[in-house]
């Protein structure tokens, strides 16, 4: 016999019918039921198979404690898998399949796998699969494990809302302790929010159906949340407190419905106060993990909340005296019910799939479901998540709350209370910040702990299928401390994440040991609670907005130009114009190199440095003197970390006396933005120094080449080109916005940078195409300006550096010789790692005659049996200017290496190279100065 | 490098308003903003406000921290240092969306963490996993995010307001 209907009871709605289907077979169930209780309504046991061995499995528990009934669910058309049969509210129409079971969890083909569970043990793989390769076994043993599988098939609309939420006071659980604590701290003037994970309030008082203060426990439940509301507190049910974080930060899944995202809040309280209850915990017995060996309170549960009475003859095992008024009820509801203490003797549940008794020493029980109830486990997960502390209670054989973390506190069974009236009153105390009134507890029991050496299969974990014999196994192989026992045996790794299984797993490694429960201690629980998808943290970001790029102002204008639209440091910038990347690179290089080409350099930082410290502060950030810049004039420099590594580089404009102008690399502004604000803020005056980032408001557009010069003065700006030398400013007008023109050039040919409030930039790239298109102007993306600039062998910070380069290694060793004043980083390059002689130094490389270009990242090495690295490639292109490839590299010893042949590998590959100056180009500087 | 053109929505200007179940999201241009920083900047601008401040009529200032504000619609200043304070125009830096509508505050407590009953001097924080500053300005709350940023603050809040 198993489960059926009864008449009454419940909080089911059994005047609407609702029809599913599990394992290909129709079933029926009512409003208000879990498939789990629908199915055990209909007389279903098995609902699943275990994850190593495909035992048969029925239902443990009623609620999240559940490890063994999980379903691949389809409604409509669109499937979730993994859904835990026991918490999947029925709908009509859907569709459940077991997962782990072919072609049903009633005669799964895969059951034949226990015959060989003796070769099957903890770790087994580890051992077995050794020989000749693990990696020959891996994808068979990957395909059989795993519970259900994604059917690939988007759910359309399925995206989390998620939304950030405040309150006084959060109480988790909406059992008896939750609702008095919500009423109390409500009426109190608190603003309260109450969660609860299911859809009716009541936590587990349904399961004694015993009054609740004078009133039936709906009634009384109707009652407080009726209070609640009237105060101005909250209740959000079927959501789950899942997590909680730091600063009083809760997350919360709410349950939106079948194949609809949870929404996700993140709840910020000033106080927590977890009444999440306690959970039944299974006797360790030989075959206890047969369909019909329920947890007690699961069985009540069913009974109380969906009207199921999960069997008609029942052995109830219980070592403590919660199992009163549930057996009271069984029996109120038509369950003849054999109670028998199960440290009687040693116990054995008869049979397999279909449960016909246990034996209790010498005798057997005749029975068709076992109720079995090892203690109460107070619910602690949220506890551990905030970091508070676990104390072992003897009297209650648990670990209940200890030394509470910061604004939180427990109360009702989750706080070992497990008597209601003291747990109704404690939870009030909590509410309102007060202790509780000490009571004796009316709990009682008799601790009952797994026996080593017992004989039999004694189930641990149920659904990871851990026997007592794997912990046994585990310690002989000194896998003794709880953790490593975790990990090798996957104890406690299941669905449940140990919900059922931790306390007999400590406790059999803690009889093994000879030690006490709580020496051997506890694993660390960590968020989620509960299985939640990862979609509750995906929401929103997706696509685009996953890593959402900066855009440029000229987007628009560079898609019409052709632009390739690339991500380049956080930009979507235009990589090159036309269809085919090479010929446009090239064809944009040799435009650049012969006539003009306009590149768009707005992601460049304009980060001003303001006040009457300015120069002294930009002196002292910069790793070149900066003091002695005349107002209108520009240098390059870098900026250090204090370790003397290299932050950035690019040009400073000294727009005034006390007025700075920073162009860092476009992808280092905010970097560089923080460096100014901590050395602006720690050892200079910030009274006295302002930095303020400007760069958004700016477009830059940066026209270079032999007719730049023409081109600009085509335009209406008002600046005077004449005598306008390299690497000075000079402020106009465009359009009647501020325009800035700065001769400062990344290509090695005259180059002029317009840059104006972002506004105009439409206009100005209209202008300038218009001036420029009897020059043969083209407009350059990122590609060939990288290609130019490695031509005259200016570096790229993060392509041409590494975490190791300072500027000694670029060549740029005067500067600091110079200078007099302190700079960031100075100290660092006295060190000996700073001037040890094996440094890598920057260097060209020339190819020989035909060669192709060589890949960026190629070593070169040392010949000899033993090769060894000296250096690496950091920038290779083909250059159309010089119509060969060229290089750029890291190279020990690089600058005494000129002219020298080395030799290089990739991938296999072996080309060779000589050693030159990085600058392939014009080393004059004709060009750029013309 | 890969040509990712068409990953990328091709960027709005923004003219045409979003509406959704009971909010309406519009772009403001305004005439000016301005970044004024100074140490005694809050001092000599008292009405520089803060959250949940609410900032009123055409031209408001807002507190971003201790030594700083964002004049909006203020006069016309010259840039850099006057000798009492350091002045930088940002008026094409910053991109202004106005959301309207009695769901508004509900909009944007899906990106932030933000609440009547958590006061904060300054308006500057955190909003849909980007820096942005909010203000009240009348019955409606304002948004200031970098222009390079807007386009994906406004896809945010269009694809948020398909959740409320």
């Amino acid at each position: 016999m198993s489960g059926t209907r009864i008449s009454k009871g419940g909080l089911i709605d059994r005047s609407t019918l609702l029809r599913f289907r599990f394992d290909g077979r129709d079933f029926t169930g009512h409003p208000g039921d879990t498939l789990a209780s629908a199915l055990l309504a209909s007389g279903v046991r098995v609902m699943g198979r275990s994850f190593k061995y495909h035992r048969p499995r029925g239902v443990w528990g009623a609620w999240f404690d559940d490890p063994n009934a999980v379903f691949n669910v389809t409604l409509k058309g669109d499937e979730l898998p993994n859904c835990p049969a026991t918490t999947t509210p029925l709908v009509d129409g859907m569709e459940a399949r077991a997962v782990n079971a072919w072609p049903n969890a009633e005669s799964d083909i895969k059951g034949g796998l226990d015959l060989f569970h003796r070769w099957l043990g903890a770790g087994f793989y580890y051992k077995t699969f050794m020989w000749p390769d693990w990696h020959l076994f891996e994808p068979s043993i990957r395909k059989m494990a795993g519970l259900g599988a994604v059917d690939g098939k988007v759910i359309e609309g399925y995206v989390a809302d998620q939304l950030h939420d405040h309150c006084d006071l959060l109480v988790a659980g909406g059992g008896a302790a939750g609702l008095a604590a919500a009423r109390a701290a409500a009426e109190a003037g608190q603003a309260v929010v109450l969660v609860d994970d299911h859809a009716t309030l009541g936590g587990g008082l349904y399961q004694g159906d015993e009054p609740v203060e004078g009133e039936e426990p709906r009634q009384w439940v109707a009652t407080q949340e009726a209070a609640i509301r009237a105060a101005g507190g909250r209740i959000l049910s079927s959501t789950t407190v899942y997590g909680i974080y730091d600063h009083g930060l809760a997350a919360l899944a709410e349950d939106r419905g079948f194949a609809r995202a949870p929404r996700l809040w993140r709840m910020r309280a000033r106080r927590i106060l977890m009444a999440t209850g306690a959970m039944d915990r299974p006797i360790t017995f030989a075959d206890n993990d047969r369909p019909g060996v329920m947890s007690l309170q699961g069985a009540a549960e069913f009974l109380g909340r969906y009207g199921v009475l999960v069997g008609r003859k029942i052995a109830v095992l219980s070592n403590n005296s919660q199992s009163t008024p549930i057996v009271a009820h069984l029996r109120a509801a038509g369950a003849e019910v054999i109670e028998a203490d199960p440290d009687e003797g040693t116990l054995r549940a008869l049979d397999g799939k279909r449960l016909s008794g246990v034996q209790i020493g010498g005798r057997k029980i005749d029975c068709d479901t076992i109720l079995a109830s090892g203690g109460l486990t107070p619910t602690v997960h949220l506890w551990r998540h905030a970091g508070g502390k676990l104390d072992w209670s003897a009297e209650k054989a648990a670990f209940v709350p200890g030394a509470a973390p910061q604004g939180m506190v427990a109360a009702g069974a989750a706080n070992g209370t497990f008597d209601l009236d003291p747990a109704l009153a404690e939870a009030r105390a909590a509410a309102l910040g007060n202790a509780p009134e000490t009571v004796a507890t009316g709990y009682r029991i008799k601790p009952l702990w797994p026996q080593p050496g017992a004989k039999g299969r004694q189930w641990i974990d149920f659904q990871h299928d851990v026997t007592l014999k794997d912990v046994e196994l585990a310690a002989r192989e000194n896998y003794v401390s709880v953790e490593h026992l975790k990990r090798y045996t996957t104890l406690g790794m299941a669905a449940d994440q140990g919900k059922t299984s931790n306390m007999a797993g400590l406790a059999a490694m803690a009889a093994i040991q000879g030690r006490p429960i709580p020496e051997v201690g506890t694993t660390t629980f960590r968020p989620p609670f509960v299985p939640v998808p990862m979609e509750l943290y995906h929401g929103t970001r997706r696509g685009q907005l996953v890593n959402p790029l900066k855009r440029l102002e000229l987007e628009a204008q560079h898609r019409q130009a052709g632009g390739a639209m690339c991500e380049y440091g956080g930009w979507l910038r235009p990589g090159w114009y036309g269809p085919d990347q090479e010929t446009a690179i090239r064809a944009e290089v040799l435009a650049a190199r012969q006539a003009a080409g306009v590149f768009d350099g707005s992601p460049l930082g304009k980060i001003e440095v303001m006040g009457p410290d300015a120069a002294a502060f930009v002196n002292f950030i910069y790793y070149n003197t900066i003091s002695t810049l005349r107002p209108g004039h520009i240098r390059y420099g870098f900026m250090l970390r204090e370790n003397g590594l290299i932050l950035d580089d690019g040009v400073v404009a000294r727009l005034g006396p006390d007025r700075f102008l920073i162009s860092c690399s476009s992808s280092h502004v905010a970097s560089v933005e923080l460096m100014l604000e901590s050395w602006r803020q720690d050892g200079n005056d910030p009274d006295r120094i302002f930095v303020h980032d400007t760069t958004p408001h700016w477009a830059t557009l940066t026209l270079t080449g032999p007719k730049a010069q023409q081109i600009v003065a085509a335009l209406d700006t008002g600046v005077d080109l004449d005598d306008f030398p390299h690497m000075t400013l000079r402020e106009g007008q465009f359009d009647g916005a501020p325009l800035r023109i700065a001769r400062v050039s990344f290509t090695g040919d005259a180059s002029y940078e317009l840059s104006l409030r972002a506004g105009k930039a439409g206009a100005l790239w209209q202008a300038i195409m218009a001036a420029g298109a009897p020059h043969d102007l083209r407009p350059v993306g990122v590609e060939a300006l990288s290609v130019l600039r490695a031509e005259k062998g200016f570096i790229m910070v993060g392509k041409d550096t590494d975490g190791e380069t300072m500027p000694h290694d670029l060549g740029f060793g005067v500067p600091r010789q110079k200078k007099k004043a302190a700079f960031v980083g100075d100290r660092a390059l006295h060190s000996d790692t700073a001037n040890a002689p094996d440094r890598r130094q920057l260097v060209g490389l020339t190819l020989p005659e035909g060669a192709l270009p060589l890949a960026t990242g190629a070593h070169i090495v040392t010949t000899g049996p033993k090769p060894r690295s000296i250096g690496f490639v950091t920038s290779s292109y083909f250059s159309p200017t010089l119509n060969r490839p060229i290089a750029l590299a890291l190279l020990e010893h690089g600058s005494e290496r000129m002219g020298e042949r080395v030799t290089l590998r990739h991938m296999g590959q072996t080309a060779t190279a000589t050693v030159s100056a990085p600058c392939a180009l014009d080393p004059e500087g004709e060009r750029l100065n013309a | 490098m890969r040509d990712d053109s068409h990953k990328w929505d091709v960027p709005q200007n923004f003219s045409a308003p979003l509406a959704g179940p009971g909010v309406t999201i519009s772009r403001i241009i305004p005439d000016r903003q301005t970044l004024i920083s100074a140490p005694d900047i809050l001092a000599r601008t008292p009405g520089a406000a803060g959250w949940p401040d609410r900032a009123a009529g055409d031209s408001y200032t807002l507190c971003l921290r201790r030594d700083r504000v964002l004049e909006v619609n203020g006069p016309a200043r010259t840039d850099g240092w006057d000798g009492q304070q350091a002045v930088s125009d940002i008026t094409d830096g910053l991109t202004i969306f106005e959301i309207t509508g009695p769901r508004a505050m509900e909009l944007i407590r899906r990106g932030a963490e933000i609440s009547d009953a958590l006061p904060s001097r300054s308006a500057v924080r955190q909003a849909f996993g980007l820096e942005v500053i909010l203000c009240r300005r009348q019955d409606a709350l304002r948004l200031h995010v970098a222009r390079t940023e807007a386009q994906a603050l406004r896809k945010q809040l269009a694809d948020h307001i398909t959740l409320m």
